[in-house]
């Protein structure tokens, strides 16, 4: 009783005349204020709704596991990450493969090359194509969390949740996206088909980086919500809206290799639009995820 | 020019001999007329024609079609304009007119009208005056709607030659004058017919001036006279005379049928629709003549009653005496009776009505009288006449005597209608007559016609006066054959219909015919006479005669006593026709063309003969007869001669004149003479001859155009007789369908009678069967109603017994109830009958155990009174002890249940105690696990930095191992030995390094660890040395020798464990096995914290308990010690207080306790 009095009285009326986010943040606070956080309704706020930028690297790292859900030993944690942190940047240092003339995208990258123990002999070494899906997911991510502790962190804690968690349902998505786009406008995707445009549509931009350069940070943090939350099929969704988005000039276009080209370098003013509409086309086709406890 | 040329040669082809040819340019003209619409053509042709006078030129001109009227009315127009050509074209126009061409009424609007008009009044030259003047009037009929605008151009043209007839200006000839004057009296005909009220209006003005009045007196009056009162003068207006709706409805004929209608020259005048009755009445009664005229119709209808009501007296009287004939007769009606006598007397034109003109029968009756007398006449003298007043009506005597009068004395008091109406009336009897005298002539005699003639007029006239009187009698005999030609036609005209006529007109007419000739023999002499020469005229006529049925003068041509005349006419004309071609021409056309044209070339011929007497004759005559019309005007205000007859006799007297000079002359051999040897007359009498020949033609043709207008009003007016003869057939045939319905209606109503009575037989029949059915029905109704009461009486009755048994019922409902009523008490009474018995029964066993009761009270009251003395200490004793131990009783009662009330509360005590520990339980519970989940948080964060460690020590292997690598492949084995102990020291030492800060870290830890534990476990020597040692060993083993070494006894096996670690951090080997070492130590520290954790929860929980069950028995212990000791008093409450302390088990569940109790004071 005593939290429902502390809410606004007016929440109730918020959401049915179409604001939103007035009260999210106050029932997320709610949320926050516990001893120990319940992991499972942060998982579904962050899958209701967008997260407040104030709170969403304290979620992100609450739900990456870069943080035990005790308030009490967040600080001893996260000392404990600072640490490393630093010890492996300290490690770095020695062995000559950071300097300070490298770039801090790429520091984190050998950091969590050495992490997990695949750093190359030599700096010099050519990168691998996972590296580079990192360098783009950290360039993303540098853009949104200041620290560069919890950025190392939480970039690192994605990744592993994309090569761990999503590693069987990522190359599904492809499918799911044909789908979808047949559902939304057949007529689209017959196009790309008669442009044998279906194939050679820019997957791992968008699935495999996470949409990481394609969307500006701003869009992109609130599709990463989802993406930290659990549900990787929110990428489909907005691929399938940046079609319908652009769906006039892919239409134009006849060749796939127009196509791609298009579609990897879409213009980015829209993008907050797209993903809005995504997340509502998700809804609608997902549904409206719900706290089971 | 050629083609002009092509058509003079083709035009002088057209007069070529060869009739082939002829018709082949002709044919050649005509379609050049219809492809070519110029006026070049037409105008050649008018030219040439009024060059050669060419005939066939004249046919192409006459029925030119539409487009070259035009040209044709202009080229007439500008000819007529011209004095030389006037003539000729002229009379040209006239052929022109008088075919009546379809473009007529063009010649209203054509500039040709007025010029003519002009031309007229211009023109002093009588012959193209006359020739014009004819034209006009044939055309005048055609266009009469252009009075309106011409009308006073013809009233003065008609002014201007009546006074020309009068003054005669100039040089014009007498002769020529008796032709104007024929033509003017024409045209005042026609004037006065279609326009009478203009045209009396202009006659009142005109005349009205003095110094036209002689004209007047001279000439116009006479010509009035033989006009009747035109009805538009009482019922039209000027203005509606006028009108061209009024003439719209009118053809060509119609007109001129209505000019001829009002007039009373017998010549002129048309004796259509009972007119000319009228006309014959109104001169024997003048009384009656209005009535006439007003209803001719009416007129003739009640003589069709006349003579259906008295057909029989006057064909009697017809029959017997003909003379007698009653006027009734007279009229038309008679003709329609179909009885054969009458037909005798009728011809059969009349019987079969209305073809020919209905006058000539009118006129018939009444002249039939003249036949006889005069045939009676000629051979008995003058008694005939006597004997005609008696019979025929009032007029007739008188007019016979005027005829005789006027035979004997020309110029006596006998007045021209009188004359003309003697003629009239005598011209059929002279006729026949004639023909009479021709039949005898042919037998008997050449020459008996002149004895008759002359025994007719015997001695009256001198030398001209003969002569002229033989004139006047051919005249008489011209209008005569005239007049009975009109009969003839009247009589053979019927042949023509008779044909297509039906049957019964045409049994009706042969046997007229026929009986005409038994009757006429039987009856009298004339009558016998009269169809002969009808007959044979017939015959002779041939086939063509009832074609020329109406031709006037055909008749008389043809006539047998003419014909030698005509033969020598004809002769003459062929030699004329080689003296002068012009005049020649028409002449034989007229011979060839009509089988009439004989008199006019008689006369001409006459007067080519004898061209003095003719011309002294005429001029005579002229005076004479204005002398006599002076002379008549002024004296008898008697009609004058009329100018056509006065023209017909200047012809006859030509005639007859010629015909006397034939006699004596040979003319062949004369005309012969004059060709021959140049002996040409004189040029003045020939012109004046041509000029006359001209006139007379025109008059002729003019006559010729009447004819066919009479010719085309016949056909009509035959059309309707056979409609109307059809009509009456039908109507027969509709009586005689009538008259069968009518039979068939009789038979219906015999058979509706018998069937009527049969009806009313089977009507009767059924009345009776009726009547008996209905006794029956009575009878049986009757009966019926009888049964009925009977039922109802039955009925009754049996209600009755109905109610009865109802009744009997509800007894027997009663009776019932009743018996079951004392049933029911009878049974009552039963059971209360055997109550009552058992209760006696009962009564009776009490009764003796009361008895044996009393008996067994009796002994015991005996015994009794035996041992009542010796038992009261006793009992009083007993009552003592049985109080005490009582009051012992109840005192141990109070005690338990003090002591029951303690423990329940003691009990209650401990249960909310256990509630309350269970919470704790909970409460710790969840809290371990919180701090579980904390500890595991945290764990996996050192774990990962572990892992972190673990990496970033692995990466400087390698690096150094890199470098080591390098360093050898260097090659320098000297120094590498050296540099080799020093690299292996410094890596010593920064292991050490390395290592000290990690255990610094795990000592703080446990140490924190062990402080806990250390706080509570000091006090307790021995026993806790046990557990925590191989704690505290692990910890001083990790921890710095020094502090460890006091300890190292206890934990033996730590020891070398370390030791062996210093050995192997000592010894300058390979790291690896030292990690791997190492690696099982860590693990198992952790694993042991780990397991000590999880451990002391298990534990905790065996002893919380173990603690509690303990607690518990104690508690109960002491509880029931203290019931014991209240029980027991004393040792019981002396053993409850102190049975824990000595427990030796209780030091190891002290210090879990003291663990839990810690963590409570914690918490």
């Amino acid at each position: 009783m005593t939290e429902d009095s502390q809410r606004n009285f007016r929440s109730v009326y918020y959401e049915k005349v179409g604001f939103r986010g007035v009260e999210e943040k106050k029932s997320l606070e709610i949320l926050l204020k516990d001893d120990c956080l319940d992991i499972e309704k942060l998982c579904t706020f962050s899958q209701r709704f967008p997260l407040p930028s104030m709170y969403r690297a304290l979620v992100w790292k609450v739900l990456l596991g870069i943080l035990p859900p005790h308030h009490e030993s967040h600080a001893q944690v996260m000392k404990y990450r600072k640490e490393q942190y630093s010890d492996v940047l300290h490690a770095l240092k020695v062995i000559r493969f950071v300097s300070e003339a490298t770039t801090q995208v790429e520091v984190y990258l050998r950091m969590y090359q050495l992490e997990s123990g695949k750093l190359p002999r030599s700096p010099s070494f050519p990168l691998e194509p996972e590296d580079e899906v990192f360098l783009a997911i950290s360039k993303a991510m540098e853009e949104m969390v200041e620290d560069s502790v919890d950025c190392y962190w939480i970039i690192r804690c994605f990744v592993n949740q994309l090569n761990n968690k999503y590693r069987d349902s990522l190359p599904q998505l492809p499918k799911a996206f044909e789908q979808y786009l047949n559902l939304e406008d057949s007529r689209l995707l017959t196009h790309l088909k008669t442009c044998s445009a279906v194939s050679k549509l820019p997957y791992d931009l968008w699935f495999k980086r996470c949409f990481a350069g394609c969307l500006p940070e701003s869009s992109l943090q609130r599709v990463w919500d989802k993406v930290v939350s659990g549900s990787c099929k929110i990428l489909v969704f907005v691929a399938v809206e940046i079609l319908l988005t652009f769906k006039i000039k892919v239409m134009a276009l006849n060749s796939a290799e127009k196509i791609t080209k298009f579609l990897e370098n879409i213009p980015q003013d829209s993008s907050d639009a797209i993903v809005s509409k995504a997340i509502d086309l998700w809804h609608k086709h997902c549904g409206t995820p719900v706290h089971s406890a | 020019m050629a083609q002009q040329a092509n058509v003079g040669e083709l035009l002088s082809m057209l007069d070529s001999p060869m009739l082939g040819v002829r018709d082949d340019v002709t044919a050649v003209f005509k379609e050049n007329l219809n492809s070519d619409r110029g006026p070049m053509l037409v105008n050649t042709l008018v030219d040439y024609y009024l060059d050669t006078n060419s005939q066939p030129v004249l046919h192409i001109l006459t029925t030119l079609q539409e487009p070259h009227d035009k040209h044709l009315l202009d080229k007439i127009n500008e000819y007529v304009g011209k004095a030389t050509t006037r003539l000729s074209i002229l009379s040209l126009l006239g052929h022109v007119i008088r075919l009546q061409p379809s473009w007529k009424h063009k010649l209203s609007q054509a500039p040709l009208l007025p010029s003519l008009l002009k031309c007229l009044k211009m023109d002093t030259d009588v012959v193209v005056l006359t020739t014009g003047v004819l034209v006009l009037i044939t055309m005048l009929p055609m266009i009469p709607q252009s009075g309106k605008q011409h009308l006073l151009d013809f009233f003065d043209i008609f002014g201007r030659l009546s006074s020309w007839c009068l003054k005669k200006p100039g040089h014009v000839a007498e002769v020529y004058l008796v032709h104007l004057h024929a033509s003017v009296y024409a045209l005042f005909h026609r004037l006065y017919g279609m326009y009478p009220c203009n045209f009396v209006s202009f006659l009142r003005s005109h005349y009205s001036m003095k110094e036209n009045l002689e004209t007047f007196e001279e000439v116009v009056k006479p010509m009035m006279e033989h006009v009747r009162i035109h009805p538009e003068l009482v019922t039209g207006s000027k203005d509606h005379e006028l009108d061209p709706r009024r003439w719209k409805r009118l053809e060509t004929h119609d007109v001129v049928i209505e000019c001829a209608k009002i007039s009373l020259d017998p010549t002129e005048a048309s004796y259509e629709d009972g007119y000319s009755v009228s006309h014959q009445i109104s001169a024997r009664f003048p009384h009656r003549s209005t009535d006439v005229t007003a209803s001719p119709y009416v007129d003739t209808q009640n003589s069709y009653g006349n003579a259906t009501s008295t057909p029989y007296s006057t064909r009697l009287t017809l029959l017997n005496m003909p003379g007698q004939l009653p006027q009734s007769l007279s009229s038309p009606s008679t003709r329609l009776i179909s009885e054969p006598p009458q037909a005798t007397v009728w011809s059969p034109s009349m019987v079969c009505g209305m073809t020919t003109p209905p006058t000539s029968p009118g006129n018939v009756p009444p002249d039939l009288s003249h036949p006889y007398s005069k045939v009676f006449g000629t051979t008995g003298g003058k008694g005939t006449p006597l004997g005609t007043p008696a019979t025929s009506p009032p007029p007739a005597p008188l007019c016979h005597s005027d005829d005789y009068v006027h035979n004997s004395l020309p110029q006596a008091t006998v007045t021209p209608p009188r004359k003309e109406e003697r003629t009239d009336s005598a011209r059929p009897c002279l006729h026949r007559q004639h023909h009479l005298a021709n039949d005898r002539g042919l037998e008997e005699l050449s020459g008996s016609k002149g004895a008759v003639t002359l025994s007719d007029l015997p001695g009256f006239l001198g030398d001209l006066a003969s002569e002229e009187d033989s004139i006047e009698k051919d005249k008489e005999e011209a209008a005569i054959s005239k007049e009975l030609s009109e009969i003839t036609t009247a009589e053979a005209e019927p042949m023509v219909p008779r044909g297509g006529f039906d049957s019964p007109f045409y049994r009706d007419s042969l046997p007229g015919s026929q009986r005409k000739t038994h009757s006429a023999a039987s009856s009298a002499q004339g009558a016998c006479v009269n169809p002969e020469p009808l007959h044979s005229s017939l015959d002779k006529l041939g086939p063509d005669t009832p074609k020329q049925a109406f031709t006037p003068i055909d008749l008389p041509c043809g006539g047998a006593d003419e014909s030698p005349a005509g033969d020598r006419e004809r002769q003459t004309s062929l030699e004329t026709s080689i003296l002068t071609p012009s005049p020649c021409k028409i002449p034989p056309q007229r011979a060839v063309g009509f089988g009439s044209g004989q008199l006019p070339p008689y006369d001409h011929l006459f007067e080519v003969a004898l061209p003095k007497t003719a011309h002294h004759f005429i001029s005579k005559k002229t005076e004479e007869l204005l002398r006599k019309a002076k002379g008549n005007a002024e004296e008898d205000f008697m009609p004058s001669t009329s100018p056509l007859e006065v023209l017909d006799r200047l012809i006859q007297q030509g005639a007859d004149a010629h015909s006397k000079e034939l006699n004596k002359l040979s003319l062949p051999s004369k005309s012969v003479d004059w060709t021959h040897f140049g002996g040409s007359p004189p040029s003045d009498e020939i012109r004046t001859l041509r000029d006359q020949l001209l006139l007379l033609h025109n008059q002729l043709l003019y006559e010729r155009f009447k004819r066919q207008q009479h010719a085309l009003r016949n056909r009509r007016l035959l059309r309707k007789v056979i409609k109307a003869a059809a009509l009456e057939e039908h109507n027969a045939a509709m009586k005689d369908q009538l008259k069968l319905q009518e039979k068939d209606i009789q038979i219906w109503k015999v058979s509706l009678q018998k069937e009527q009575a049969r009806y009313s037989q089977l009507q009767e029949q059924r009345d009776t069967v009726v009547t008996q059915l209905h006794s029956q029905i009575r009878q049986l109704q009757h009966d019926r109603e009888e049964f009925y009461n009977q039922s109802q009486e039955l009925q009754t009755k049996l209600e009755d017994c109905r109610n009865m048994i109802a009744e009997l019922r509800i007894e027997l409902k009663k009776a019932n109830n009743k018996v079951c009523h004392t049933e029911l008490l009878l049974s009552q009474v039963s059971q209360k009958l055997s109550n009552s018995e058992s209760v006696q029964q009962q009564m009776e066993f009490l009764n003796r155990q009361l008895l044996v009761l009393g008996e067994v009270n009796e002994l015991y009251l005996e015994q009794l009174q035996n041992k009542h003395s010796d038992t009261t200490k006793e009992v009083e004793m007993m009552k003592a002890a049985y109080r005490k131990e009582l009051e012992k009783n109840r005192n141990h009662v109070l005690q338990q249940n003090q002591r029951l009330d303690t423990s329940q509360k003691r009990i209650l005590e401990l249960e909310s105690h256990l509630a309350k520990k269970d919470h704790l339980l909970l409460e710790q519970k969840k809290y371990l696990e919180d701090v579980k989940l904390q500890a595991r948080g945290q764990l996996q964060a050192a774990e990962s930095r572990y892992e972190a460690q673990k990496r970033i020590t692995q990466v400087f292997e390698l690096e150094i191992l890199d470098l080591y690598g390098r360093l050898e492949k260097d090659g320098l084995l000297k120094k590498l030995e050296e540099e080799k102990t020093e690299a292996a020291e410094a890596a010593e030492e920064r292991l050490d390094c390395c290592n000290d800060g990690c255990s610094d870290s795990m000592v703080g830890h446990n140490e924190g660890a062990s402080g806990h534990n250390g706080e509570t476990k000091t006090p307790r020597p021995g026993s806790t040395r046990g557990s925590s040692g191989s704690r505290g060993g692990g910890g001083s083993s990790s921890s710095s020798s020094e502090l460890s070494t006091p300890e190292k006894p206890p934990s033996q096996r730590a020891g070398p464990f370390s030791s062996r670690w210093e050995m192997t951090m000592g010894e300058p080997s390979t790291s690896i096995p030292t990690t791997v070492g190492s690696l099982p130590s860590s693990k198992s520290f952790l694993g042991m914290k780990a397991r000590e954790l999880f451990r002391n929860k298990s534990e905790s929980q065996c002893d919380e308990d173990g603690v509690t069950i303990s607690s518990l028995s104690d508690s109960l212990k002491t509880e029931l010690g203290k019931d014991s000791g209240v029980e027991a008093k004393t040792p019981l409450n002396l053993d409850g207080p102190h049975p824990s302390p000595p427990n030796p088990d209780s030091v190891g569940q002290l210090r879990i306790m003291d663990y839990n109790e810690t963590h409570h004071e914690h918490s």
